[in-house]
């Protein structure tokens, strides 16, 4: 499982409107099976990296590699298989008629035999809560409906990497962790990799490893607990602070002594009970 | 502007196989100047909420009243002319709203359709561009070659310009960075404490509710199941487990302080600052 199946070097990029390069020199490489947060504030530049593993923007300098292939023009389709990318509006993403076809239709693309292909896309839609919508229009679906079903279309395709472009943002509390627990299931059982765009720090701590992206530049590859330290200068970074941290700066401003080194939500209650059994 | 809906029922595709009724028998009133927060699950019919305040969509039956303007399933587009400039709609996804060639002239459209001249209206969309914390060099490119949260902040700021009395915004901070989330939410607050606008804010944050709403309203599949202040709402953490509500992040952390046997809390923080202050006073008294 040690082998790398995301390998980027030396990456840049910049849009023709734009005077300055949305990415620049960007180097990382990603484990087959890790799941991995990318951070960063709007405008970082999050998106146009995930465009780019997927081949939908051309480099201007530096190279992609997946499962140890370069991306090409000639290795794209190819590539695109192992790749199952979830925009960050799904309106962007829906091609189908109706739920069922949309759903389908990556897998018609890869030639998947009828059969299975219906197999698929039901349990696909069934395990994000869409299935009794499948004869109705997406664009009919309320903004969290998209999401799952953008979601269940990616799932359908059984890909090696998922690119999840803040693809949760618009469900409800419930709903956004069962997804992400779906999502983390496909990543522990079936060895997906993951990587998950995200702005919400629950998610982010998820990830065996966060890359924290400011305009264009790669400025912190490290496990989330390293990177949630960081306190304020986190929210320059385009993260909020984590809940346990912001706690600990208030209790501290009622002249508390409170410990230097991160606490998790779990670790600051065992911290303040053993504070209050002290006294 | 007070807001008053009245037995509204609203169905989608009426009379076809994919009928669906989205709001069912909703009674509900919106105080003038309140900051109403709407919650409640995917598809509960938040959304189909929002578009009855300015009549994008119109009650299959029962009334909607906004101000002194009633809206009935008869009601006629050309009636809603003048609500309209009153009612500002921030749609949940933001690329609906866009439509210009570039992001000043699109904040400028609202302004420039009430009746401001070109000038005046750049300058009040160049003011509301930096409201929103929009960088200057994306001003005069095209609004669709935008990152996701700056798509997202051009379409409040072109709401924004509208000057609207009752500022309606769905989900407005999804795909916004924490910070701009922040700076966003402070913006809105200020406008409603200073400008004594009304907010009606769809939103699944309930850290946002806790910290601004006035009033909150919670949708169930499609029914109005509890409308009180966020204090009353999240009282009863078994009522919310039964209807899969969340918590705010410091109430949760309150309750799972009290399950330890060793804090508890007369009345449960909403909070972090209430939160803090809770704890530092137990853990200077001592432990129970
Ligand atoms: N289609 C486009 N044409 C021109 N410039 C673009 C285009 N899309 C994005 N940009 C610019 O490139 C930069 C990086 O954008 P990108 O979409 O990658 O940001 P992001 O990190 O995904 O931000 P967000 O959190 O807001 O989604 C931004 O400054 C943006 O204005
Ligand atoms: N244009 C439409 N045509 C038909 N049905 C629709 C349409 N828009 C929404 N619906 C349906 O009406 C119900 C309520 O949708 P609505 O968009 O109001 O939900 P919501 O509470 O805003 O959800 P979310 O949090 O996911 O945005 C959903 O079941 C949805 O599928
Ligand atoms: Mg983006
Ligand atoms: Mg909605």
């Amino acid at each position: 499982m040690e082998e790398p199946i995301i390998e980027i070097s030396d990456l840049s990029f910049k849009y023709p409107q734009q005077k300055r390069e949305a990415l620049s020199h960007l180097d990382l490489t990603v484990t087959s099976g890790e799941w991995v947060a990318v951070i960063g504030h709007n405008g970082s530049g999050k998106s146009t990296l995930a465009k780019l593993v997927d081949g939908l923007l051309v480099p201007e300098t530096g190279t992609v590699k997946i499962a140890g292939v370069s991306l090409t023009s000639e290795t794209l389709w190819d590539i695109r298989k192992n790749i199952g990318m979830v925009f960050q509006n799904p309106d962007n993403q829906f091609v189908g008629a109706n739920v069922e076809e949309d759903v389908a239709f990556g897998l018609e693309n890869q030639g998947v035999p009828r059969e299975q292909m219906i197999e698929r896309v039901r349990s696909a839609l069934e395990s994000v809560g869409m299935w009794d919508f499948a004869q109705h229009e997406p664009a009919r679906l309320s903004g969290g409906q998209k999401q799952r079903v953008a979601l269940a279309g990616v799932i359908a395709l059984r890909p090696k990497i998922i690119i999840m472009d803040e693809a949760t943002s618009m469900l409800d509390p419930e709903g956004r962790k069962e997804i992400i627990q779906l999502i983390k299931n496909l990543n522990q059982k079936n060895g997906f990799t993951v990587i998950s765009i995200t702005h919400d720090i629950e998610e982010a701590s998820l990830a065996e490893r966060v890359v924290v992206i400011d305009d264009g530049v790669l400025v912190q590859n490290d496990k989330p607990e390293n990177v949630f330290q960081r306190g304020a200068a986190l929210i320059e970074s385009g993260l909020d602070i984590p809940f346990s941290e912001k706690l600990k700066n208030e209790i501290k401003n009622y002249g508390i002594e409170v410990p230097q080194e991160y606490l998790t939500e779990k670790g600051m209650v065992d911290w303040l009970c053993q504070f209050i059994s002290k006294k | 502007m007070s807001i008053h809906f009245e037995k509204v029922n609203y169905i989608y595709q009426a009379g076809t196989p994919f009928e669906h009724q989205a709001l069912k028998n909703v009674t509900v009133s919106i105080p003038k100047g309140s900051y109403t927060a709407i919650i409640g699950h995917t598809g509960s019919g938040k959304s189909t909420l929002l578009q009855h305040l300015n009549g994008l969509l119109k009650p299959s039956s029962g009334h909607v009243t906004v101000a002194d303007k009633e809206i009935t399933s008869t009601t006629k587009n050309k009636e809603l002319g003048e609500l309209r400039k009153h009612v500002g709609i921030v749609f949940q996804f933001p690329e609906a709203q866009l439509f210009e060639e570039t992001v000043v002239k699109d904040i400028a459209f609202a302004p420039k359709n009430f009746g401001k001249t070109q000038e005046e209206a750049e300058k009040i969309a160049i003011e509301m561009a930096d409201l929103v914390g929009l960088p200057d060099n994306i001003l005069n490119g095209s609004p669709f070659e935008l990152s996701g949260g700056q798509m997202r902040r051009v379409a409040i700021a072109g709401i924004l310009a509208m000057k609207p009395d009752v500022l309606v915004l769905d989900e407005p901070t999804a795909g916004l960075d924490p910070k701009g989330r922040l700076e966003m939410m402070q913006m809105f607050e200020k406008l409603h404490q200073r400008q004594q606008l009304t907010i009606v804010l769809v939103t699944h944050q309930m850290d946002d509710v806790a910290n601004y709403a006035s009033h909150t309203i919670v949708l169930e599949k499609g029914e109005v199941i509890a409308a009180a202040p966020p204090k009353e709402v999240f009282k009863n953490p078994q009522w919310l487990l039964e209807h899969h509500l969340a918590l705010p992040k410091a109430t949760k952390f309150a309750y799972e302080l009290q399950k330890t046997g060793k804090f508890s809390f007369d009345k449960m923080p909403l909070t972090e600052k209430d939160l803090a202050a809770a704890i530092a006073n137990s853990l200077k008294r001592g432990g129970n």
